[in-house]
């Protein structure tokens, strides 16, 4: 074989595997766009944005996205402020890093069903009402561990004798982490922010158990998906899946500006 | 001002490795004092507990007699040139250099014109806006200079801070080490491996090995009397030849008398050292040796000869020297007074380099 038909080979490998992932989420929004109530492929002549339209009086739909964008903010940002402090006292730690570490990973390998049954027993035991802020909870134990790789990872790119030279020239402890470390961790920390905030608005499992009157998006979505055809749900998950690829777009264009 | 640094007995260990073992020193204020020895040797730890980044296990360091144990590195009258640099990679060469001022709150304006000065001094002025990752190894080696002298150091620090450059910027930045050292007048510090940097630079140094001192001495004590085989051997003052017996101040090598001068007392099994340079191709000369080989240096030659036990010396010819003298031939070689030092022999236990009888 050449090695120009290597490369066509592992092309087209490629281009199946890309199809392949992405095939679901396009047939989604291709029924999106049939205005039959009945799921299913419409004809070329009959594409119409009317679920979309409709989302507009879809009350549900819009305050359970809203619901769920709230509880990722909070917890982006809670999981981002307590990995960031996590990973500093990582730095800092010598001898019990590696039991540190384990610790943060925890929550990790609680399975999800569990962790929220757990916290749903123990919130109602303590007379916490149900609300964005218990499911936020229990999407910070959930979104943190990842959020500390991250940032532990961005942190490999810190070199020791970085925050010595600083120390040198006078820092103290707070001065060199405001003055070296967070300047060479905001990449990983924009990431980490990214990342929780996404592990946090496709959550389930732990949501199921949490929520109070309010559902967040997925939970929304897959009631509706049980109590019968609305086409709406394919909707509001073409507008999201329109909305992410904008996003990601936005981000590779930056990246690619900056370098 | 310059700063005197007291160490008294400090001792470091990492884990099993014992990297400091009972060192004292005294560095005497504004010289020019040289850490030497190869890698893992200690020097590099030394620099580091009188910059305060490590503390000592146990012993004391004190700056003009004052304790310095409590003391953080960040409030030490000390500034470090490191080995890698450091230079911190997300600010431009003037931020770099003003960083150590900013910390000490002097005013903006004040502080961009001793930024302008102190690059102007390692001869990088108007490079206030450059990217640090964007300039050579010199220029990053003189921003890094620049920043730490900026703070007008009682002590300045510097680990190996000449290693990875080529050889003619070496020797350029080395002469400016002088003559910063003459003109900020502090204590400086030099950490290296390389005997040249030591012996061009410094007013004394200490020669350390397997966390240990060997010897202190201004860079002529070295070569006039060198402590033992190992600082000899170092400092290319080799052959070390292990002589049959020692007698009225000769030492017999396989049957030759070498004059060796007053033996110094103390060494059970003394070797002699022969300084390489006070050694001839002389046709009177008083030693025989065979000539084992010839290898052309380009300027000169290296003849490598025998005594009839085995043990050899080089001797460095002019390079003519390889048409006359075949492998087997039988040379006479002269020594210049002096040439021989009967030394205690080099009693680390990494010797092994010692000729065999």
């Amino acid at each position: 074989m050449t090695a120009r038909s290597n490369a066509a080979t592992v092309w087209i490998l490629v281009a199946l595997a890309v199809a392949l992932i992405y095939a679901p989420p396009v047939y989604l929004i291709a029924i999106s766009l049939n205005p039959a109530l009945q799921p299913g492929l419409p004809s070329l002549g009959d594409l119409s944005l009317k679920w979309y339209v409709a989302l507009a009086g879809e009350g549900g739909l819009t305050r359970a996205l809203r619901e769920s964008l709230l509880v990722a903010t909070i917890t982006a940002l809670a999981a981002v402020a307590l990995a960031l402090l996590a990973a500093l006292a990582y730095l800092e730690l010598r001898r019990g890093r590696t039991i540190w570490f384990l610790a943060m990973l925890l929550p990790l390998f609680v399975p999800g069903v569990i962790q929220g049954l757990a916290l749903s027993v123990i919130f109602t035991r303590a007379g916490i009402t149900p609300s964005a802020l218990t499911v936020a909870a229990a999407h910070l134990l959930w979104a943190m561990p990842f959020a500390f790789i991250v940032i532990l990872t961005s942190m490999t790119g810190l070199r020791p004798s970085w925050l010595m030279a600083a120390a040198d020239l006078g820092a103290n402890w707070w001065q060199r982490t405001r003055d070296i470390t967070l300047p060479v961790l905001t990449p990983g920390l924009l990431s980490a922010l990214i990342f929780a905030f996404l592990l946090s608005l496709n959550e389930f499992g732990r949501a199921f158990y949490l929520v109070g009157r309010q559902n967040t998006l997925p939970i929304e979505l897959f009631g509706r998906m049980n109590s019968g055809a609305d086409p709406t749900i394919y909707a509001i998950s073409g507008a999201i899946f329109f909305v992410s690829l904008l996003c990601v777009g936005a981000i590779f264009l930056s990246a690619r500006k900056r370098t | 001002m310059a700063i005197a640094i007291g160490i008294d007995g400090v001792s470091k260990r990492y884990g099993d490795v014992q990297a400091l073992g009972q060192v004292s020193l005294d560095i005497r204020a504004g010289e020019f004092f040289t850490l030497l020895g190869s890698s893992g040797c200690g020097k590099s730890t030394l620099l580091k507990l009188i910059g305060g980044f490590e503390a000592p296990d146990t012993g004391r360091l004190t700056f003009d007699g004052t304790d310095m144990a409590r003391v953080p590195a960040s409030r030490r009258p000390v500034n470090t040139v490191f080995q890698d640099l450091a230079l911190f990679p997300h600010m431009s060469v003037g931020e770099n250099v003003g960083y150590g001022l900013k910390l000490r709150g002097t005013a903006a304006t004040e502080r961009r014109r001793r930024v302008a000065d102190a690059l102007e001094l390692v001869a990088l002025g108007g490079f206030e806006d450059r990217d640090v990752s964007l300039m050579s190894g010199g220029q990053r080696q003189r921003v890094a200079l620049a920043r730490a002298l900026i703070m007008e150091p009682g002590i300045l620090l510097l680990d190996e801070p000449l290693t990875g450059l080529d050889e003619r910027l070496r020797q350029q930045l080395r002469d400016e080490f002088g003559r910063l050292h003459k003109r900020t007048g502090a204590t400086f510090v030099l950490v290296t491996h390389n005997q040249d940097e030591a012996l061009t630079l410094s007013d004394r140094m200490a020669i350390m090995h397997q966390g240990r001192i060997v010897q202190t001495d201004t860079a002529e004590g070295f070569f006039s009397a060198p402590a033992n085989g190992f600082v000899a051997q170092f400092l290319g003052l080799e052959p070390l030849l292990v002589p049959e017996r020692v007698e009225d101040g000769r030492a017999i090598v396989a049957g030759q008398p070498i004059p060796v001068g007053e033996a110094r007392p103390g060494a059970a099994r003394p070797v002699v050292a022969l300084r390489p340079d006070r050694l001839r191709l002389d046709a009177s000369g008083t030693l025989e040796l065979k000539v084992e080989t010839v290898r052309f240096r380009g300027l000169s030659c290296d003849l490598r000869l025998s005594f009839s036990d085995g043990q050899t010396l080089t001797l460095s010819a002019p390079p003519e020297a390889r048409h006359d003298h075949a492998v087997g031939q039988i040379v006479r070689i002269a020594l210049a007074p002096d040439a021989a030092l009967l030394i205690p022999p080099d009693d680390t236990a990494t010797a092994g380099a010692q000729p065999a009888p």
